[in-house]
Parts: structure tokens; sequence; C-alpha cells
């Protein structure tokens, strides 16, 4: 369909070759595809899950920004029903969780299962139906939010009439990644597909629980309770953690062409991670009306969490040691290793916040939500915009148009995210501190807060300028697709050797 | 070496392990919990909520009142919920089994809840709080619910006896009364009816006398 | 309270007995034989060990 020039007509004969030769190797495997080939058959599904996932990222920081807007100014939008600030806040958190980070992760998942598979990708009709399921639910979802139907149980609001037609996409997936990897023509594995094949078969085992327990029919008294920790903190820890992990570990050694630091860590990593990070959900109700073996159970293993943790962060940075020069060039890079180190932190950060002790000053305060978004954000959709900037000119075969505006993305969501996290996290201890000596008065606490939560606002429409960036950027890569492909000085899918690094990226 | 099974054994079992002990145990020993009747006084605690309350706790939940305000005492010596007034012992799991959803909550923008029908008994105060809370509360950012309110002019008859009493910039332009709407007098039903603060042998309320 | 306690009781048995028996397959399997040999998967002879991909500014270097 696109008039391809030499080059790359070159580069794809090339790439094809030692596929072919190496057929051999692989006793027990199939044909090993070349990865030209495996980008191209990935393209659409994969432009499906990211286009869909975009445009909920835009609805998603519209709705942030009304949110934040709201919480300093309560009088904002205050006549219409259906945008008090708990439904904003509510389909804020829904539409980024669901429609776009979820949406993203499928995207890259796919992608990468298929090129450590060394496969093209195989039923693109199941991956579709999964995408159409994907998006009409969390539609129908978001909707129900807006109009008072949430469950006001946390992150699983969409109503009892939305949450089964996202149960049959997710289903769909992990359905479609047993067969890709049932079909493997590389036998080998490599980490980053146990960690997608484990969230691909965690999340619908999470949701379904969650959903018979709490939508269908809901357990009696505080057992909500712990099956929605159980269900929320592991939508963080072994849905989205995972595919992060998994999409560092292929990216930083791909980009830096180097292996990782240490392979045998990485297998440490993996299933300290996955006994330990399922126990940890009733951290989050420390001092609850729940027995107390269940919250010492979680806090240990919040502790527990320091050795995948450690392991995995030993991994990452010390496989970019060496390398942090090249940052300059690869957006990707960038925005994987700020990913990595948000990683580490937000889980530290984590841990600490599970002690009793700190538990007590920053349990109810802005300080969990300034952790959500460090974990959410800044370690995941980092990562997940890194990815992307990866994946996507490989599967249009186009160049990323203007460089401008990558640095644009970078720094506005760079930027952002640490103005919302840093005040924010000091911000909630404090409030914490004051919340917690009953000679405060409430509302005092509550005037105190007001500048910093007016610093948030301004944090987010830097992530937002940051966002219509990069969807401005994808925009026009899209329209390249319909013209005749043209090689710019500089092209990263070429591969020209002699080209050299004249200008970096601000 | 292919170890795919293992692995996917390995996946399954790892979850499967706290799905058993955070999800199927924890049902198992609090999911049929029950009132509790006092030896000496015959008391039935929880008591059942009135009807009226029940809509109103819908209410509670459509508008998402969950995620400003706590419905959790925490023990005394463990934050300051005891010394706010907020409750008279810290809460249990028996507190919640009538609860069709539990809304225990993660955020305090806003105070807690679990006992506001002790604290703050007069429904005319709750309605004028939903209508803008500055009038009750000056400098919160609570967002007003007025429309949780019909805005009417006054009939023939007079002044309804259900209007808010309202004064100064809240005042409704003259000629006009503000009236609660079902919803309203629902949610405040459910506010009122929010206590949590009966003996149970596993949350003893602290005596006066012991003191 | 008696089915927690055989719960603990059992999996503190089952654990390291499934530990043990992953731990036996692996060894005799040679899952600990060049482990680091797994970490080459991404690789491949079009973008081998030391070639740069995605430096936006410079392609692909060797």
């Amino acid at each position: 369909m696109i008039n391809q020039s030499q080059t790359l007509q070159n580069k794809t004969l090339r790439a094809l070759l030692p596929g072919d030769a190496l057929t051999g190797g692989g006793a027990e495997g199939g044909k090993k595809a070349a990865l030209a080939e495996i980008d191209a058959s990935c393209r659409v599904p994969v432009l499906f899950f990211f286009l869909s996932g975009l445009a909920w990222l835009l609805a998603g920081t519209v709705l942030a920004l009304v949110a934040s807007i709201k919480l300093h100014t309560p009088g904002f939008l205050a006549g219409w029903e259906w945008l008090t600030f708990s439904n904003v806040r509510t389909a804020h958190l829904n539409t980024v969780v669901y429609g776009f980070a979820s949406q993203i992760s499928v995207g890259v998942t796919i992608w990468l299962m298929c090129r450590l598979c060394r496969i093209p990708l195989v039923a693109p009709g199941l991956i579709t139906v999964a995408n159409l399921f994907y998006n009409l639910g969390v539609t129908v979802g978001v909707g129900g939010i807006l109009i008072g139907d949430s469950t006001a149980i946390e992150w699983l609001e969409m109503p009892r009439y939305a949450t089964p037609i996202l149960f049959v996409s997710y289903a769909l997936i992990a359905v479609w990644t047993i067969v890709t990897f049932r079909l493997r023509a590389e036998r080998h594995l490599y980490v980053s597909q146990w960690y997608l094949l484990a969230a691909v078969l965690w999340f619908p085992w999470l949701y379904g629980t969650a959903q018979v327990m709490l939508l269908i029919e809901p357990v009696r008294g505080v057992v909500q309770a712990a099956v929605n920790w159980w269900f929320a903190h592991n939508v963080l820890g072994l849905w989205f953690t995972p595919i992060g992990l998994a999409s560092i570990y292929y990216f930083i050694p791909k980009v830096i062409g180097r292996p990782i630091h240490s392979y045998y860590l990485s297998v440490l990593g993996f299933w300290s991670l996955a006994l330990f990070y399922n126990w940890n959900g009733m951290h989050h109700l420390v001092g609850g009306p729940l027995p107390a073996w269940m919250i010492t159970v979680s806090i240990v293993a919040s502790v527990m969490m320091l050795i995948p943790v450690i392991t995995v962060a030993i991994n990452h940075h010390f496989t970019m040691v060496g390398h942090f020069g090249k940052l300059k060039y690869s957006p990707t890079l960038r925005f994987m290793v700020f990913g990595a180190v948000s990683y580490t932190l937000a889980s530290l950060q984590g841990v600490a916040s599970a002690v009793r002790s700190i538990s007590e000053v920053t349990h109810f305060t802005h300080h969990t939500i300034a952790h959500a978004h460090l974990g959410m954000y800044a370690f995941f959709t980092m990562v997940m915009f890194g990815a992307m900037y990866y994946i996507l000119p490989r599967i249009t075969q186009r160049e990323w148009p203007s460089n401008g505006l990558i640095s644009l993305h970078f720094w506005g969501v760079a930027l952002g995210i640490v103005l919302y996290v840093v005040p924010m996290s000091i911000m909630g201890f404090i409030q914490g501190t004051m919340l917690n000596d009953a000679a405060v008065r409430f509302l005092d606490v509550v005037q105190f807060t007001l500048p910093w939560l007016k610093l948030r606002t301004l944090a987010g429409l830097l992530l937002a300028a940051g966002h219509v960036a990069f969807v401005i950027n994808v925009g026009w890569l899209l329209v390249r697709m319909f013209e005749p492909y043209r090689k710019p000085v500089v092209s990263i899918l070429t591969g020209e050797a002699e080209t050299v690094a004249a200008a970096k990226l601000p | 070496m292919s170890y795919g099974p293992l692995l996917f054994l390995g996946i399954l079992f790892t979850l499967a392990t706290s799905w058993v002990g955070l999800v199927l145990l924890p049902h198992r020993q609090m999911g049929a919990l029950g009132q509790h009747t006092d030896t000496n006084t015959a008391a039935i605690y929880p008591a059942a909520r009135s009807g009226e309350a029940q809509q109103g706790a819908e209410h509670y939940r459509s508008l998402g009142c969950v995620y400003c305000h706590t419905q959790q005492v925490r023990p005394e010596g463990y934050g300051s919920d005891i010394e706010r007034g907020w409750g008279r012992r810290r809460t249990v799991s028996r507190d919640y089994i009538h609860d069709k959803t539990v809304m225990l909550g993660t955020m305090r923008t806003g105070p807690d809840l679990t006992n506001i029908g002790e604290r703050q008994a007069d429904a005319a105060w709750h309605y004028r709080h939903l209508y803008n809370p500055q009038i009750t509360s000056p400098g919160s950012i609570m967002p007003p619910h007025a429309f949780l309110f019909d805005v009417r002019t006054i009939g023939q008859a007079g002044r309804s006896t259900n209007a808010l009493v309202l004064e100064g910039p809240f005042a409704p332009p003259a000629g006009q009364e503000v009236i609660p709407t079902r919803r309203a007098e629902q949610l405040v039903a459910y506010l009122r009816s929010l206590k949590s603060s009966g003996d149970l042998p596993e949350a003893p309320v602290k005596k006066e006398e012991a003191q | 309270m008696s089915v927690i306690a055989f719960i603990l009781l059992g999996s503190v048995v089952l654990l390291p007995a499934a530990g043990l028996l992953a731990l036996r397959w692996a060894t005799s399997t040679g899952q600990f034989r060049c482990p680091d040999k797994a970490a080459l998967l991404p690789f491949d002879e079009v973008e081998p060990v030391g070639m740069e991909t995605d430096c936006i500014l410079g392609g692909n270097r060797r």
C-alpha cells in the first residue's frame, strides 16, 4: 500500500536473510521470522490499541485538570451534577488506568510477545475483537460513572453493566498471548516474556474475582474492603508493574546494544515479585477495622518487596552504567531510564508508607495520591511513552516527524511529574502530621493544603502540554504513512552507520 | 529447555496463595459475622438501618462521598481519630455488616463520618451544609450540592415548613425558597443514621468513670 | 481458626517441597548452566550486541 524507498526494501531484504539462516538453530522451534516482518505484521492491531489509548489519555488529562481545579476552587463548574469532584476524579482514574495505560500495555505486550517469540502476529481477528470490546467497555463504564452509577469501590468504579465487557476483552487478550506463546519459533524464553505471560494470566483472575465478590454477589461487611484492596493493589503490582518491567528489560538492552547486567538477578527478581507483591494489598487498611493478622501479613510482604525492587534496580541501573551519554540521542532510552529510576523510588516510598508508624501519618493524605502518581505516571506511563517511541516508527516504517515535539513532550511531562510528586509528597506528610495533632482545627488543615493544590494544577498543565505535543507527533507520523517514505538526513529505521550525531535532543 | 509449563504453574500458584490467604480465608472468618446481643441490656448491635437511610446510602455511594470522607475510626493512640471526637472507640468488622457497599475510604480531604449522626444530629445543619458548605463551615473545599435542592416560588400558603433557613449572600431571591429534594432527605437520613459506638466485646466503649 | 492453622501448617510443608522439586528439576535439566545466554535473546544477526538502535539523531550505530 505504501511506496517504500529502495533503502527500506534493501533493509527488509537484509533483515530477512539472517532470519532464514537461523532456522536451523531452533531444533524444536519453527522458522524464526525477521524483526522487520514481525513489526509489519503487528501494525494494525498495535496501532488500534495505541491510538485508542492516546484518545483516552487526552480525555483523562482534561478530567484530571478539572478535578484538580475543583479541589482548590470548589465553585468551579459546581452547577452540573455529572461533573462533581467525585465523578470527575473517578472518571479520570478510570480513563487513564483502563482506557489509556491498559490499552498501551496491551499494544506493547502484543509487539514484545511477537518479537520475542519470533513469529509474525497470529490471530489478528482475536486481538481486534478484544480491542473493540475494550473500548466499548471503557466508554460504557466511564459514561456510567459520570451519570452517577459509580460503585464507589476504588479502582473498580465502573458499574456492573460495563465490567463483563472488559472481562471478555481481558480473557481474549490472555488467550491470544497463550496462543502466541505456544506457537513461538524461539524456544528460549527471555525474562520479559515471563513478566508478560504472568501479567495477562494474573489480571483476568484478579478482575474476575473482584467482579464476582464485589459487584455480582457482594460479600458481607469488611470482606469487601479486603477483596477491594487485594484487587486494587494487584492491578498495580501484577498488571502494570510486570508489563513496565518487561519493557525496561527489553528496551534498555536493545537501545544501548548491551545485554542485561545479570540474568540470574532477573530470575530472582521475577519470582520474588510473584511471591510477595500479591500479598501487599491490606497495607491500604492499616488502622482499619480488619483483623490484625491480615494487615500485619501485608506489611511484612510489603517490606519483603525490597528484594525484587533492589534486584531489579541493580539490574536496570548497572546495565546503564557507562552508557548515560546515549540519553542525548534516544527518546526511548530517556523515558525508560526516567521510568526505571522512578520505579525504584516509588517502590521504596511504598515500602516506607506500609510501615505502621509512617502509615499513621501518611494514610488518608495527599501523600498517597503523590505515591500513586509516582508509580503510575513517573514509572509506568513514562516507560510506555518510551516503548511507543521505539515501536511506532518500526510498525509504520516512518520516522518521527519532529524532534522538537519529542523534546517538548519529554521535558513537559518530566518537569510536570516532578512538580507534582515532590511537593505533594511533602505536603501530604505535613498534612498527616497536622491531622494527627488534635489541637489543629480540621479546617486549618484544609486551608494549609490550598496553595499546594494550586501548584498541582500548574504541574497538570505541564503534563497536558507534553501529552498534546506527543499526540501531535503521533498524528503527524500517521499522516506520513500515506505519503511515500522520505529518508531523512539521519534515520532510526535504515540503521546507517555513517551518520553522526550532529545534533542532539535538547 | 522449554520450561513454559513450569512457568505457567508458578504464575498461577503464586497468585493462588494470596487469593486463598487474603480473599477466601477472610471471607470464611468474617463473611457471616452477625449482630451482637448484650447479655445485660439485651440491646442488639449494630441495629439495621431504616429504609430511608438505606436509600440515602445509595446516594452517598452515587455522589462519591467516599473519595473525601472516611468511615473508620483508628484505635486510640494511633492517629488522633478519637481525640478529635470522631468516635468513642475504634471501629471493628462488626460495625459494617449492614452496609451494602462498605465505604471505609482512604482519603480525609474532609473529616471522618463514622459517627456523624451522633456528632451532628441536627437535620437542618446537614441541609444547609449540603446546599453550600460555606454556610456552616467557612473555608471548606467541599463542593456545593445545590442540585439536591429545588428553588421555587413561595406559594399562597406561605413559606414551606421544610424550606432551608438561609441568610445573607446564600439567601434565594426574594419570593423564592429552597426545598430539599427526596434525594437530599434520604441522604441526610443516612448521615444521621451513622453511629458506630455501640458497646462490643471486641471493642468496648471506654466508660466515663474509668477515666 | 483450625482451618487457618491447617492451611498454614500444610503450606509450611508443601511450599518448600515444591521449591525443592523445582530446584531438582532445574539442576537436572541444566537450567543453571550458562544462564546469561538467555540475556542475549533480544539480539540477533541484524541487530547484534554492541549495536545501538533508536539513536534518533544518529541512526543505528555499531
